[in-house]
C-alpha cells in the first residue's frame, strides 16, 4: 500500500500509518494453486516447508522461466483442462486483538474484532512455451487506495476490489556445454514483485497482514514501501547465469492513463516518474543449503502534485528518492526440517521538492535507513514458528514524523508468530506485533500513547484452492 | 523516456510476437513433441541437476543410474503406484502425462551421464558398519549383502537400481520407507504402501535398525 503517500499527505501521518500502511501486507496474498494445478506439484515443492510465499530453487526456477512449466493450455486453440479449475481463489479470515483500543481507528473501538478480511482471484500460468502470467485481483473492504475514506485508518468504506500483484513474463532457458543461462522480461505493475527471493518488498515472509486499523508500521524507504503499488507500470529484463549470478534493470512509471493502466489501480497514489530499478544477486546452493546476497536499488521520482494530462504525463516538481540497500537469505531445505533467515537494509537519501517543504516535510533533505531480519523454521510442513523484526533510523524531520515532540523516524517492532496446516491449503495461525520503539522512544510520545499501546495480536485462517 | 508507456507497449507486441512455440526449450509437460533432451535440460535438471548429480539431497542423483530402473520408477511416479510423500509432491505431476518415447529418451539421457561423486560429509564412524553390511549384510536378522543385487561397487544393474555416490539423507529415506510398508503387508495394509514394487527391500529394511540403515547409507554416499 501506499506509504508513499506519507511523505505527502502526512499531516495526519499516524492515522495513516496505523490503517493504510499495514493493508499492504495482508494485500500480499500469493499462493496460487494455479501454477500447482499446471506443475502437479504440491505447495512444499516451490514454497519453503508450503510456507508461500517464500520460494525454494525450483520455485525461483519456476518464476524466473516465466511461470512456464508444467501442463500447457494451447492458448491458440484455447484448449484447457476442464479437471482443473483455471483460477485459484484465497480467503482469509481473522479475529484481532489490540493492546489499547484507543490507539486504533477501528470503528466504535472494540478491543477486538472479527473479519473475513482478504478474497483473492488468482489466474496465470503457462501462455506459450515462453510466456507465462500471474495475475491476483483482490477485494479487500480494508483497502484506502481502493476507495476514498474519510478517516484513512480502515473505517468501513463498503468495500473495495481491484487489480493486485499482476506481471506477465517472457523467459527463455539456453543450455550450453559450458554454461547456463536463464534471460528474461517482464511487465508488472509493482516495484519488487519480479523478485524471486524472498529479502524484497512485495514477498517478504510477512505476508499475513492486520486489518481494519490494525498494527503499525515502521517509516519506510520507498522501495520498500510498496510506493506506488499496483499504480505503476514497470518493464524489466534480467539473465541468470550458472543459477549463480543474476542481474535485473527495469523502470518504472505511474500509468493514470493509457492501455496500460489496465493493469493499474489507485490513482490517487504518488505519481511515479520513470524511475530506474536495479536489482543484483549472487546465488549459491549446496547440500540442502541456499544462499543469497544481493543489492536492490531505486531511483524514485516521485511528483508532488501536477496535473493529469493524456497519456501519464505530469508537470510539476519531482522528489527523488535514492535507495540502495543489500539484503540477504538463507534456507536450509530437506524434510523434515525447513529453515529460513532474511535480511534487508535499505539506506534512502530523499530530496524533496519546494511544494513539500513546510507542508508534508520540514526539510529540503531526509536520510532513513530501514532494516528487516526474520527467521523461519518449519517442522514437517506442517508446524511452523516465525520471528520478525522491522526497524528504521533516520534524521528527525517534525513535519513527516510527527508522531513524537523531536520528529524521530526511529522505531523498531519484532512480530512473532506459529501457525498450523493441516492440510497443504489451509493454515491457521496466531500473528502478534509488538512495538519497543516508536517516534524514537519507548516512552510517552506526543499523542499520550507509548509504543506498546498499539500491540496488536490477531487469529487467523487461510484457505487456498 | 517521455514515452515510457509508448516503448512498454512496443515492448509488449515484440515479446508476444515471440509467442510461439519453442519446442526446442519447451517446459511444456503435456507436449508428446517435446524431448526427452529437451526435458532433461529444461525441466529435470532443476533439481535433478544438467549432469544427473543433484544439490539438494531431496533429489536423488540420476548420473549413470540404470536405465531399467529410471523406466521403471518415471512409469510408477505415472501411474502413482510410487507413492511416498516426495513421489507425490514433485513427481507425480512431472510425469503424468510422460509419453513412453519421453521415458525412454530420458533414461537413456541420465544413465549415459559420468557416475556422480558425492563430496557431502560422510560420518567416518559409520563407513566401516556401512561397509560391513553393504558386503556382508545383517544375517543374524536375516540381511544378506546388498552388493549381491546391487553390484561389487553398488553399480546397479537393470533393474536393480544404482546406489553408489546416492545422497545418504535419500537412501535413508528410502529404507525407512521400505520398513514402513513392511509393517503394512504385516498389518494387512496393502493398499498403504508407498513404494508397492519394494517387497524385497521391505525385508532389508525390516532387518536393519536406523542406526544401520544410516550406516550403509553413508557408506554408499562415499562410493564413487
Amino acid at each position: 500500500m501506499k506509504l508513499s503517500s506519507l511523505f505527502f499527505k502526512a499531516r495526519g501521518a499516524i492515522l495513516l500509518l496505523l490503517g493504510v500502511a499495514t493493508l499492504a501486507v495482508s494485500l500480499d496474498a500469493s499462493a496460487i494453486p494455479v501454477f500447482a494445478r499446471q506443475t502437479g506439484f504440491k505447495c512444499v515443492a516451490c514454497h519453503v516447508g508450503g510456507e508461500y510465499p517464500q520460494l525454494t530453487s525450483l520455485g525461483r526456477y519456476f518464476k524466473l522461466t516465466g511461470y512456464t512449466q508444467g501442463d500447457a493450455k494451447d492458448f491458440w486453440n484455447l484448449t484447457t483442462n476442464i479437471d482443473r479449475p483455471p483460477v485459484a481463489v484465497m480467503l482469509q479470515t481473522a479475529r484481532q486483538y489490540y493492546a489499547n483500543n484507543t490507539a486504533q481507528q477501528n470503528g466504535a473501538n472494540p478491543t477486538s474484532s472479527y473479519d473475513m478480511q482478504v478474497v483473492s482471484l488468482f489466474a496465470g500460468g503457462h501462455l506459450t512455451d515462453n510466456i507465462g502470467a500471474f495475475v491476483q485481483w483482490t477485494g479487500n473492504k480494508y483497502d484506502g487506495n481502493e476507495t476514498a475514506q474519510a478517516a484513512p485508518g480502515g473505517t468501513y468504506a463498503g468495500g473495495a476490489s481491484g487489480i493486485d500483484n499482476t506481471e506477465f513474463r517472457y523467459a527463455n532457458h539456453v543450455i550450453t556445454k559450458d554454461s547456463d543461462w536463464i534471460f528474461g522480461a517482464y511487465v508488472n505493475n509493482r516495484i519488487t514483485m519480479s523478485d524471486v527471493w524472498n529479502t524484497t518488498e512485495n514477498w517478504n515472509s510477512q505476508w499475513i497482514g492486520y486489518f481494519n486499523g490494525g498494527s503499525a508500521q515502521a517509516p519506510t524507504a520507498f522501495i520498500n514501501g510498496g510506493a506506488s503499488q499496483h499504480s505503476v507500470i514497470g518493464l524489466g529484463a534480467y539473465v541468470f547465469k550458472d543459477k549463480t549470478w543474476y542481474a535485473e534493470a527495469g523502470a518504472y512509471k505511474s500509468q493514470t492513463h493509457g492501455p496500460l493502466s489496465i493493469m493499474t489501480q489507485n490513482s490517487s497514489a504518488t505519481l511515479l516518474d520513470t524511475s530506474p530499478y536495479v536489482r543484483l544477486a549472487y546465488n549459491k546452493e549446496w547440500g540442502a543449503n541456499s544462499f543469497e546476497l544481493g543489492l536492490h536499488s531505486l531511483i524514485g521520482y516521485a511528483h508532488n502534485t501536477g496535473p493529469l494530462t493524456t497519456y501519464s504525463d505530469w508537470t510539476g516538481s519531482i522528489s527523488t528518492y535514492r535507495d540502495i540497500g543489500f539484503d540477504a537469505q538463507y534456507q536450509y531445505v530437506l524434510d523434515p526440517h525447513y529453515f529460513s533467515a532474511h535480511f534487508r537494509y535499505t539506506h534512502e537519501n530523499a530530496s524533496n521538492n519546494a511544494d513539500q517543504i513546510g507542508a508534508t516535510v520540514a526539510g529540503p533533505t531526509n536520510i532513513l535507513n530501514e532494516a528487516w531480519a526474520d527467521v523461519t523454521y518449519i517442522y514437517r510442513a506442517k508446524y511452523g514458528a516465525m520471528f520478525f523484526y522491522n526497524g528504521a533510523r533516520g534524521v528527525n524531520d517534525t513535519t513527516l514524523n510527527p508522531l513524537n515532540a523531536n520528529g524521530s523516524p526511529d522505531w523498531d517492532s519484532w512480530n512473532p508468530s506459529i501457525f498450523w496446516a493441516p492440510f497443504q491449503n489451509i493454515r491457521l495461525g496466531y500473528t502478534y506485533t509488538f512495538y519497543t520503539k516508536m517516534g524514537g522512544t519507548s516512552g510517552t510520545m506526543s499523542n499520550g500513547l507509548s509504543p506498546h499501546d498499539y500491540n496488536t495480536g490477531m487469529l487467523y485462517a487461510t484457505l487456498v484452492y | 523516456m517521455k514515452n515510457i508507456s509508448k516503448i512498454l507497449i512496443l515492448s509488449a507486441m515484440a515479446l508476444a510476437l515471440g509467442a510461439c512455440s519453442n519446442i526446442e526449450r519447451s517446459r511444456n509437460l503435456d507436449d508428446a513433441k517435446v524431448s526427452g533432451n529437451t526435458l532433461a535440460q529444461q525441466v529435470c535438471s532443476t533439481c535433478h541437476g544438467l549432469n544427473g548429480q543433484s544439490i539438494n539431497p531431496t533429489f536423488p542423483s540420476l548420473a549413470a543410474q540404470s536405465k531399467d530402473y529410471l523406466s521403471a520408477e518415471m512409469t510408477e511416479f505415472k501411474e502413482h503406484s510410487r507413492r511416498d510423500p516426495a513421489a507425490q509432491a514433485f513427481m507425480w505431476g512431472i510425469a503424468r502425462n510422460f509419453t513412453d518415447k519421453q521415458i525412454a529418451e530420458l533414461s537413456e539421457y541420465f544413465s549415459k551421464q559420468a557416475s556422480p561423486v558425492n563430496k557431502a560429509y560422510s560420518d567416518p564412524a559409520l563407513l566401516p558398519v556401512g561397509k560391513k553390511i553393504f558386503e556382508e549384510g545383517a544375517l543374524e536378522n536375516g540381511v544378506p549383502g546388498c552388493n549381491g543385487c546391487h553390484g561389487v561397487n553398488a553399480e546397479g544393474l537393470g533393474p536393480i537400481p544404482r546406489l553408489a555416490g546416492q545422497h545418504a539423507d535419500y537412501l535413508y529415506k528410502q529404507l525407512m520407507i521400505f520398513g514402513s510398508d513392511y509393517d503394512e503387508v504385516e498389518a494387512k495394509h496393502e493398499d498403504e504402501l508407498e513404494r508397492g514394487h519394494g517387497a524385497v527391500m521391505e525385508i532389508m529394511a525390516h532387518g536393519l535398525t536406523n542406526q544401520q540403515k544410516l550406516a550403509v547409507a553413508t557408506y554408499l554416499q562415499s562410493l564413487k
